[in-house]
């Protein structure tokens, strides 16, 4: 949300339901954009008043045209601006002057272009603030509005798609024309279609907020370039879901791993962008999609139907292939086929041929007509253990395409079960995909998709979806402790906490840490090795020194006097022979942690979504196997949950092949604390406990490594 | 050349290639928001301008000048 949410969420309404526009710069040539908005707004047969305004044309398709907008004696509702982006801001100047609270800045050449380009879009940022005006845009391609009470299509798209209940959101103005061709062929209909541009103004988030709220909307689609503020992005989507129910499909772009490459810690280097992007749209139960197909396979999916209420599926084909295909598919996707009952066998064993396959996947034998689709889906659809029924189709010689379409829409009109199909093939099908298509029984020509599309909707319906509030505060932590030790050493300019210092900021904040100390002499080991009790590790501290096992800088498991006196020496000698100029600081001397599980915890910055935390497979390896799973601070309990049961290494935790059951409790409490660190202290710009180790059930876990690396340009707030 | 001189030949020049009655051609007057040019009659001021004064302007500069009165400004420079 930004300061000017309210505002929009007031002037939103007249963007898609004005009563009145005034297209601003509209002109007479054909094929231009001025002329061509005008044109689509006029053939869209729109609910209300247009006022053409033009410099120099007196009348514009027959409607008196006005020099300026504040010619016009009539209110307007929304002005659309196609002038040159050079006098955007004259045109924006007099709507305020006007009263225009809502605008659509189609024009490019604002901050898309850079330097001039930059300074246009501040100065019309500042003219709608002025006038607590909100605008669309600029460099888009426009907004259309379906709905009759409307129907405004004020963009230059070639056309007007039909009405629907799919919403989709755009950055980029040219996917927008290509989508509405796609989803033309397809008969996909489309409640709102918004080309948001440079977002200057209006944002992707106060969109999703106003389309969380509009009847005519059951699912929201979007394609982003960028991210510019994630964890906005992310409460805005938990908002809509929790609130409404509606899924939000998010095909994003751009997933490059710029920004790792350049980390000085195992999370930095493991969580790209990307990696991020995904992990904060699961968190927030956003849908991503890898392509346009994909999308809309899944929004089809969620529009048209209602959604299953189990996973139990039954599936009819004509074709024994094909059948099995989807019942890997299903199978793999988490769907079950269900088991038919006694009397839906029953029933297709009297009305099939004897060669029918009578159980599930039933398959009615290459011949078949309509009259058997009619008799399986209609036992399918009876038997209670099925909640949704899948139609395949190939075409034989005798195979009545049109006539098995006519019958699913037919049949399934009279359940309330959902009904998907896939009429494999392209040229003879099409037909009969045409009329699943205008009956609105979502289609896939692979059934592969077909069943990856209704998982998608299953899962979704099953998932617990909450506005995120449910964030565990501990209040034992010492806030101040720990931004005193971080602020301190930004001041002093130092690239990170040696592990002596990380390990005060962790225990301020509850995380599990062994008593320590740092000798500054041999005899102070030893005396220390006593006081810690033996075996016990020394590791030496320097601000010169970020790789300390590199350089022989670490003894472990020392067992008596003898052994510390030895290693201090060792250690000593290896860093004035490897890294002669290492300014020493001490040795940190601590009980040795019994063996148990290592896994590592971690939190990045990230310039979209802030705190991300990572948690994986720990130890030396950890960039090998990339065993890690991500999340956005602050996390719940069920997050850092999930976030262990993401990997792999979880099967370790939890004892898998006779291996002691780790405390995964003590694990989820300590990804929350960090959790808490992260989001209190911004100093910390990259950390690592690497590794944590996990101990027995009950037994808890101990940090064993860790380093903090500082941020020295922010300050706590 | 004056100031009003060169005034009156850009007006003359504007009135020509945006078709206008000169005597509607204010000094203050932008030439997209307020007369309507459309970028090729941009790039047309431009090179009437050009034959008027038997100049050769910035063609860059030349067009990012936006009003009458900038327009009068920016040729005498070339005088």
């Amino acid at each position: 949300m930004t300061s000017k949410s309210g505002i929009h969420e007031k002037n939103l309404e007249k963007i898609f339901y004005p009563d009145s526009v005034a297209i601003i710069g509209a002109n007479k040539v054909r094929g231009t954009v001025p002329h061509d908005i005008l044109d689509n707004i006029l053939k869209a047969d729109f609910n209300g008043i247009v006022f053409p305004v033009s410099p120099k044309e007196k009348f514009i398709a027959g409607i008196k045209a006005y020099k300026y907008v504040l010619d016009i004696e009539d209110p307007v509702d929304l002005a659309i601006l196609v002038f040159p982006a050079s006098v955007c801001h004259m045109a924006l100047e007099q709507c305020g002057q006007k009263g225009i609270k809502s605008a659509i800045i189609i024009s490019a050449g604002f901050k898309e272009v850079g330097g001039e380009g930059v300074e246009r879009e501040n100065q019309i940022k500042a003219i709608a603030d002025k006038y607590g005006l909100s605008f669309i845009g600029p460099n888009c391609l426009g907004v259309i509005n379906t709905d009759p009470q409307s129907r405004i299509n004020a963009s230059f798209a070639r056309k007007m798609p039909e009405e629907g209940s799919i919403a989709f959101l755009s950055q980029s103005g040219a996917l927008c024309t290509a989508v509405l061709d796609y989803a033309q062929a397809k008969h996909i209909g489309f409640s709102k279609f918004i080309s948001f541009g440079n977002k200057a103004d209006i944002s992707e988030i106060d969109l999703l907020y106003y389309l969380k709220d509009d009847p005519k909307t059951k699912v929201i689609l979007m394609y982003l370039e960028e991210v510019s503020n994630g964890n906005a992005l992310m409460k805005a989507a938990r908002d809509v879901i929790a609130g409404s129910g509606k899924p939000i499909l998010i095909l994003k772009s751009g997933r490059t791993s710029e920004g790792a490459s350049a980390a000085a810690s195992h999370t930095g280097s493991l969580a790209g962008s990307d990696e991020i992007c995904a992990a904060a749209f699961r968190q927030a139960g956003i849908i991503r999609c890898s392509d346009i197909e994909e999308m809309f396979n899944i929004a089809i999916a969620f529009a048209y139907q209602p959604p299953p209420n189990t996973n139990n599926i039954a599936i009819i084909t004509n074709a024994g292939g094909p059948g099995v295909l989807a019942t890997d598919a299903a199978i793999h996707d988490g769907l079950k086929l269900a088991t038919f009952a006694d009397k839906t066998t029953a029933i297709l064993k009297k009305n099939l041929p004897r060669t029918a396959n009578i159980n599930n996947p039933v398959d009615v034998i290459g011949d078949a007509r309509a009259d058997r689709y009619n008799i399986a889906l209609s036992a399918a659809f009876d038997d209670p253990a099925v909640e949704a029924v899948f139609v395949i189709l190939t075409p034989q010689s005798m195979t009545e395409i049109d006539l098995i379409a006519r019958e699913v829409a037919k049949v399934s009109s009279h359940y309330d079960k959902p009904v998907y199909a896939s009429f494999m093939g392209e040229a003879d099908v099409q037909e009969g995909i045409e009329v699943l298509q205008r009956n609105k029984i979502p289609h896939y020509p692979l059934p592969e998709d077909m069943c990856k599309a209704v998982a998608t909707v299953y899962k979704f319906h099953q998932e617990k979806h909450d506005a995120g509030d449910n964030i565990a505060s501990f209040d034992d932590v010492r806030i101040d402790n720990a931004r005193a030790i971080l602020e301190h050493a930004a001041a002093q300019n130092e690239p990170f906490l040696t592990e002596d210092t990380a390990l005060k900021v962790f225990a301020a904040y509850g995380l599990p840490v062994m008593e320590s100390y740092l000798a500054t002499n041999q005899e102070e080991a030893v005396q220390f090795a006593e006081k810690s009790s033996y075996p016990v590790v020394m590791k030496v501290m320097s601000q010169d020194i970020i790789h300390k096992y590199d350089l022989g800088g670490v003894a472990l498991d020392l067992k008596s006097a003898t052994e510390v006196e030895a290693a201090y020496n060792t250690m000593m000698n290896n860093i004035r022979t490897r890294q002669p100029d290492a300014n020493i600081k001490g040795v940190l001397v601590r009980k040795m942690i019994p063996k148990g599980q290592e896994v590592i915890l971690g939190v990045k910055r990230d310039p979209s979504f802030n705190s991300v935390l990572m948690f994986g497979l720990g130890g030396i390896f950890v960039e090998v196997f990339r065993d890690v799973s991500f999340r956005i601070a602050p996390v719940s309990e069920r997050e850092a949950c999930a976030m262990i049961d993401e990997t792999k290494s979880s099967a370790l935790l939890k004892g898998a092949r006779g291996q002691a059951i780790r405390d995964i409790p003590a694990v989820v409490e300590a990804i929350q604390r960090l959790s808490q660190l992260a989001c209190d202290c911004p100093q910390i710009k990259e950390l690592d406990i690497n590794p944590l180790i996990v101990l027995e059930e009950g037994r808890g876990c101990f940090v064993a490594d860790a380093k903090i690396m500082i941020n020295h340009t922010v300050k706590s707030s | 050349m004056d100031q009003k001189e060169v005034q009156e030949r850009v007006i003359k020049v504007v009135a020509k290639v945006l078709k206008m009655d000169s005597t509607a051609i204010a000094p203050e007057a932008n030439f997209i928001f307020d007369l309507g040019a459309d970028s090729m009659q941009s790039l047309e001021l431009v090179a009437g301008f050009e034959e008027e004064f038997g100049i050769e302007m910035d063609e860059d500069k030349a067009l990012s000048v936006q009003t009458v009165a900038d327009a009068v400004d920016f040729i005498k420079g070339y005088l």
